[in-house]
């Protein structure tokens, strides 16, 4: 980093080539543009979009089906060489297989493109023209035309067009907040203030806005130079790679393809050392892995993530990248911002202190009266206090609104001031016409105090009165008496201790205290024509009367404490990070709940005991409040022996940049750390944590482009209803996977019976295609629509190298259970079929060479009966329709067993999910239409079924539904049992 | 949003992998101890023997519920299939193509049909009747012994100059070849409507052409005392009565395309998706 900031102007001049008169000559400004580059962030390398398409095709199962068509496509070729007649149904086959990759990958890739790049808001910040002096004449030029050694100037409303170390203010303040986090203005002058150039005053930052006055100044660093350039830069260094939902699913796939590929090469082999032809054996083996992989379940997970996101929306958490909803779901530590996310983000008045007592104010989101006593006349002196000495206004046209959404013009005490007495006393504004202003010294921080003098509004007293406002011991050091009950006392020593009791009270709440004072002026002394000179100061500014004190805080929004503690239940922890004083950090710690009552810190022990913080043993403390400042000279080491040793953690004082470093702390706990932010500086931290949660209303673009999701309300409750939502999708895809996997069994021992017992082969390729991209799809998708079992806010986050989504349990009781139960009902439904038709079981096993014989046309049957090729055919397909809709029936009941894991049925309730009974009918419906509707086109493979067919395979259905019942109750009946260990998934 | 990172080094997912297989600390086989493992073989071999069981019962009570005479349905069996002897199939059906002059293409075929006809001789038909009648023969009772119904006889003489008595060669030598047409059982079915069916052999797609054929039986018909048919148990003896054709102008050297149709009521031969149903199609080709 430069040390621009510590330079003199003509050093500055001397250094950048320039003239704060003239500016650049334009040939210079043209010869530096051209060696510099544009002012503008450059963008990161974007992938080609071809690149994106493409890797979409080989994703996933997209390799073991490409696999399957090249097989499809090969045998194909044989066969045509050969010249067989069936050689275009492995064509088909293999287009088909392409097409549902294609499809598939398209879908994917459509999800992808809707995620967006953190680069495209970047861009969008560069101010569109910039005022600059060249050539010594004031001229507006292109903002990304800006060069170093350019001079200029700015007012308030602009962007800062770069950055640029600044030689002229006049009022200048600029809003750091999309940089630094820091909401108020900051003031800028021409001083050099601080070593850090970020912290120095003299140094407007490229992308933050300039507020209010002018200013002009030396451009410094453009683009990518700037320290906005370099935030981007890291950001987008800060690897983006697998969420925690992307790697279960890839260890999912692995699983599957594991499975497909070694059983589909145990039979290949099986099926050559049986003799079967080469040829042959290669189209098993296309049949084994279209049977094995689950065609439509990547993207049944897509559309549950996106359904979920939608769901979560309406909560007002957006998702932005799908996959971070299920990371909400196992976050196990929120980092959270205190101002705006945890509190309301708007001073207001919490506590008075008058007539020597502490008044609590109502500090609630939607406050219409004051609860507190207000019969004492001392209360009414500080009321005209508060509402007269007072800058802030309403903006006009807002009297409809509720007074606490009121905009107003002020800062954020004397909005808070304003806000007070507009809701206890009505219209301020009126008030203070009745009580005109003659004289004012506004806030400066040399003073600490603000003063005004006003006529009163009681025709018969003509005194002006005085009143002031500021710093309460620099207040209270101009008073000599101090109004009891609406008597002037005199301040002595007891008053004063009481006081200072006051004060210290209200400041360890970590509320901002301001004290008032009022005086009479005398009438004689300061007759009404009196000329009140506020430079000179020609009126008594001390030995005034203190009325009282009134004490502001950033409130914790009302839906906080509660949210906290569930997640408290839920077992995440959740840490505050604030760039605030630790007191008001901790305070508000203390009222949410993120420090809970009873907890301590290494401080409070010390303090109880009276023992040096040093002698305190640091693992007795539950609660710790930790000082940027100690941040910044801590060795990880330490970092992670207080992020371990502490449940409940406060950062404060800390930068946006430390962020990180906390989060990362947190991360090599090996939690999933969720870190709110609204900064730009932010950025980093957000695309570091497992999930970036941005602010909505208060977010800058980078911090919203950097997140994985935005929160519409700012608001730290939402994050806790998209934790639950989390969870819900996570178990829900557990089902949808148990779902999907288990008919895959029915699918596949077809092939496997088929090749070992030489059937007529029970079910085709393509049908199973449409049983996986069709009548299996909705049911699946409508499983995400399922109510949790119980409360998933009170169990852990789940340890994400322990809880995976497919474990072994759910792996072998949908493959080695259900999915046979399914496979023995289909082959029933199967046998049945042959057996009315003429072929009994007996007449099918070892008939498979003669019966797929083209040269056969008077095949004999158990009867005597003889069957052209074509007849046979025809049967097969009807067998293969009435395999299909055994298992559409037999995955009706598996439906509805996935409903749950562990309750039963009926605690889950049939009816509850009414999306589950859409899939069921669409399921039914879609088989129907296939079997009955499509039963004529040859090419499907379907054919119209006999209607007592369909419910062969019911009894089996039953069975599936009631040993999954008992099942569910033994886990019920004696957790920890082994049959729990083994059966619950 | 981050990352996990879990890329491991191909040694330690070897490791990994070999201290899931046995893991000695834990004692563990494959994530499991070994008693839990004869638990789990034991539960799974109960729950196979369970299904296996429920499989058995099903297709047991199956096999009681289905007609030991005749299947529930014959959804797929409306119209009879018809074959053909001698059956060389090439890349694209029928192909029966061979030189007068080289007995060696020939032969093969002759041999066919004399094997085929083995069925037909009157030791192998001994255990049928000799039928007169010419309508249906049917049968409401078991009048064969053991439960069994009647079949009548068809013997191989009935096929005259193309039952290879009088002409063991079949006539391929002389260039006018016999071929015999089979048409499938089907249980009760009864064709023709009262009148016997008939084998009718054109051209395909040029019908007028005339193709000079003799067909034996006279007129190339299947008589209906053959039928119907009672299914193997009812009539273990039955054969299907046959016809044979015998081409008698076959243009040398061409390839023809000839079709077989039965003729007769119930029996159908537009099928486009069966090129066996109620016809045969065959090419003939006949080198000198």
């Amino acid at each position: 980093i430069q040390d621009d900031h510590k330079l003199s102007t003509s050093e500055l001049e001397e250094k950048y080539g320039t003239s704060t008169n003239k500016g650049l000559s334009s040939a210079r400004a043209a010869e530096i543009l051209a060696r510099d580059g544009p002012n503008s962030l450059t963008p990161p390398k974007a992938t080609p979009e071809i690149v994106k398409f493409l890797k979409q095709l080989v994703g996933g199962f997209s390799i073991l089906l490409w696999i399957g068509a090249v097989f499809s496509w090969i045998s194909f070729g044989i066969q045509l060489a050969q010249g067989a007649e069936s050689a275009f149904d492995n064509l088909y086959l293999g287009v088909v297989l392409a097409l549902v990759v294609i499809l598939t990958g398209i879908f994917a890739y459509y999800q992808e493109a809707k995620s967006t790049n953190i680069m495209a808001s970047f861009s969008k910040m560069i101010p569109q023209q910039a005022l600059v002096i060249r050539d010594a004449e004031k001229k507006e030029v292109p903002a990304d035309q800006l060069v170093v050694g350019d001079i200029v100037e700015i007012k308030g409303g602009d962007r800062i067009p770069a950055d640029i170390r600044l030689i002229f203010t006049q009022g200048c303040k600029v809003d750091n907040s999309s940089l630094t986090g820091e909401s108020e203005p900051q003031p800028r002058s021409c001083d050099f203030t601080h070593e850090n150039p970020l912290e120095t005053r003299n140094i407007a930052f490229y992308s933050t806005t300039c507020v209010e006055g002018t200013a002009t100044g030396i451009v410094i660093n453009t683009g990518d130079r700037t320290i906005i350039g370099r935030i981007a830069s890291l950001a987008s260094g800060v690897g983006n790679e697998k969420t925690p939902i992307a790697i279960e699913i890839e260890h999912f796939v692995y699983l599957v393809a594991g499975v497909a590929i070694s059983v589909g090469v145990i039979f290949f082999i099986i099926s050559i050392s049986m003799r079967y032809k080469i040829l042959d054996s290669i189209i098993f083996l296309i049949g084994i892995i279209v049977a094995n992989v689950p065609e439509g379940l990547l993207a049944t997970v897509t559309v549950s993530l996106s359904l979920t996101a939608k769901r979560m929306a309406k909560k007002n958490c957006l998702v932005k990248n799908l996959e971070a909803v299920e990371t909400l779901g196992s976050t196990s530590i929120i980092c959270s911002d205190k101002t705006g996310t945890l509190t309301q983000n708007r001073m207001t008045v919490a506590h008075l202190w008058f007539d020597n007592q502490i008044y609590s104010a109502d500090t609630s989101e939607d406050q219409t009266t004051q609860p507190f006593d207000q019969s004492s006349p001392s209360w009414t002196a500080l009321s005209k206090i508060v509402t007269l000495c007072n800058r802030a206004e309403f903006r006009p046209g807002q009297e409809n609104l509720p007074i606490m959404k009121r905009v107003v013009v002020g800062d954020a005490s004397e909005t808070a001031l304003l806000k007070f007495a507009e809701v206890i006393l009505g219209d301020v504004m009126s008030i203070r016409a009745r009580n005109k202003k003659v004289a004012e010294i506004p806030f400066n921080s040399t003073n600490k105090f603000q003063l005004s003098i006003h006529e009163t509004d009681d025709p018969n007293d003509k005194r002006f009165l005085l009143v002031m406002k500021g710093a309460p011991e620099r207040i209270l050091e101009r008073c000599s008496t101090i109004m009891i009950n609406g008597k002037e006392e005199p301040l002595d020593s007891e008053k004063a201790e009481a006081f200072q009791t006051a004060y210290m009270e209200l400041g360890g709440m970590g509320e901002r205290v301001l004290g008032f004072c009022h005086l009479y002026l005398p009438e004689n002394e300061f007759p009404d024509t009196y000329s009140f000179d506020t430079d000179s100061m020609n009126f008594p500014t001390s030995n005034l009367c203190f009325v009282g004190l009134l004490s502001m805080i950033d409130p914790p929004r009302s839906t906080v404490p509660d949210a906290v503690s569930k997640c408290r239940s839920a077992g995440i922890k959740v840490i505050m990070v604030t760039g605030d004083h630790p007191i008001t950090a901790k305070a508000i710690a203390k009222s949410v709940g993120i420090i809970s009552a009873t907890s301590e810190t290494v401080e409070d022990i010390a303090k109880r005991l009276n023992i040096p913080v040093e002698q305190v043993n640091r693992r007795e403390a539950t609660a710790a409040v930790v000082n940027g400042m100690e941040l910044k000279d801590m060795s990880l080491q330490q970092l992670d022996e207080i992020l371990c040793d502490h449940s409940e953690i406060v950062f404060a004082r800390t930068s946006p940049q430390q962020k990180l470093i906390i989060v990362e702390g947190c991360q090599r706990q090996g939690a999933v750390v969720a870190v709110t932010g609204d900064g730009v500086n932010d950025s980093p931290a957000l695309k570091k944590a497992d999930i970036g949660i941005a602010m909505g209303i208060a977010g800058s673009d980078a911090a919203k482009n950097a997140a994985d999701m935005v929160l519409l309300d700012d608001n730290f409750a939402s994050i806790v209803t998209g934790v639950e939502e989390g969870r819900l999708i996570f178990d829900n895809l557990k089902k949808t996977i148990a779902y999907t996997l288990t008919k895959n069994i029915a699918e596949l021992c077809p092939f496997l019976i088929y090749i070992i017992a030489s059937i007529p082969m029970p079910i085709g390729t393509i049908t199973i295609l449409f049983i996986d991209l069709g009548t299996d799809i909705i049911p699946s998708v409508a499983l995400a629509y399922e109510k949790a079992e119980s409360d998933i806010m009170n169990r852990r986050p789940r340890n994400k190298r322990k809880d995976r989504l497919v474990n072994e349990q759910l792996a072998v009781y949908s493959y080695l259970q259900i999915g046979i139960m399914q496979s023995v009902g289909a082959f029933v439904t199967y046998f049945t079929l042959y057996a009315e038709q003429g072929f009994l079981p007996s007449t099918l096993l070892g008939v498979r060479v003669d019966w797929e014989n083209n040269a056969i046309n008077d095949f004999e049957d158990s009867y005597g009966q003889q069957w052209t090729k074509y007849q046979r055919t025809y049967l097969q397909w009807t067998g293969y329709t009435a395999f299909f809709v055994s298992i559409t029936i037999q995955q009706v009941a598996d439906l509805i067993i996935r409903k749950t894991r562990r309750n039963s049925i009926f605690q889950q309730g049939l009816f509850r999910n009414k999306v589950i009974w859409v899939g069921i009918f669409s399921q039914i419906g879609i088989a129907l239409i296939l079997t009955y509707g499509l039963g004529h086109v040859t090419a499907l493979n379907f054919t119209p079924l006999r209607f007592q067919y369909w419910f062969v395979a019911v009894p089996f259905a039953i069975l599936i539904w009631v040993y999954d019942e008992v099942r569910k109750l033994l886990i019920r009946r004696y957790p920890g049992s082994w049959w729990d260990k083994n059966m619950y998934y | 949003m981050a990352t996990l990172n879990e890329k491991k080094t191909c040694s330690e997912r070897m490791e990994n992998f070999r201290r899931f297989v046995w893991n000695p600390e834990t004692k563990l086989f494959m994530g499991r101890s070994l008693i839990n493992w004869v638990w789990i073989s034991l539960y799974y071999l109960a729950f196979y023997v369970v299904m296996s069981g429920l499989f058995a019962l099903s297709i047991y009570s199956l096999m009681r519920t289905v007609n030991p005479y005749e299947p529930d349905y014959q959804d797929q069996l409306k119209s009879p299939g018809v074959t053909l002897r001698p059956d060389v199939y090439g890349d694209r059906g029928l192909q029966i193509y061979y030189n007068m002059s080289d007995n060696k293409t020939w032969e093969g075929l002759v041999t066919t049909l004399r094997t085929f006809l083995t069925a037909y001789t009157p030791a192998a038909q001994r255990l049928n009747i000799n039928c007169t009648s010419d309508t249906y023969f049917i049968q409401d009772t078991f009048d064969g012994p053991n439960k069994t119904k009647l079949s009548c006889k068809f013997t191989s003489d009935m096929l005259q100059n193309c039952s290879g008595i009088t002409d063991p060669t079949f006539g391929f030598p002389e260039g006018k070849p016999c071929f015999i047409i089979k048409m499938n059982r089907i249980i009760k079915f009864l064709p023709g409507n009262g009148t016997a069916p008939r084998v009718d052999c054109t051209y395909v797609g040029d019908e007028s052409r005339p193709l000079e054929v003799d067909y034996y039986p006279v007129n190339g018909t299947f008589n209906l005392h053959y039928f119907p048919y009672y299914g193997k148990k009812a009539q273990p003896s039955y054969s299907n009565p046959l016809v044979a054709v015998k081409f008698l102008n076959i243009t040398r050297n061409v390839e023809l395309k000839i079709v077989c149709k039965i003729i007769g009521a119930g029996i159908t031969f537009d099928n486009v998706h069966d090129p066996y149903e109620g016809k045969v199609e065959f090419k003939l080709k006949i080198e000198d």
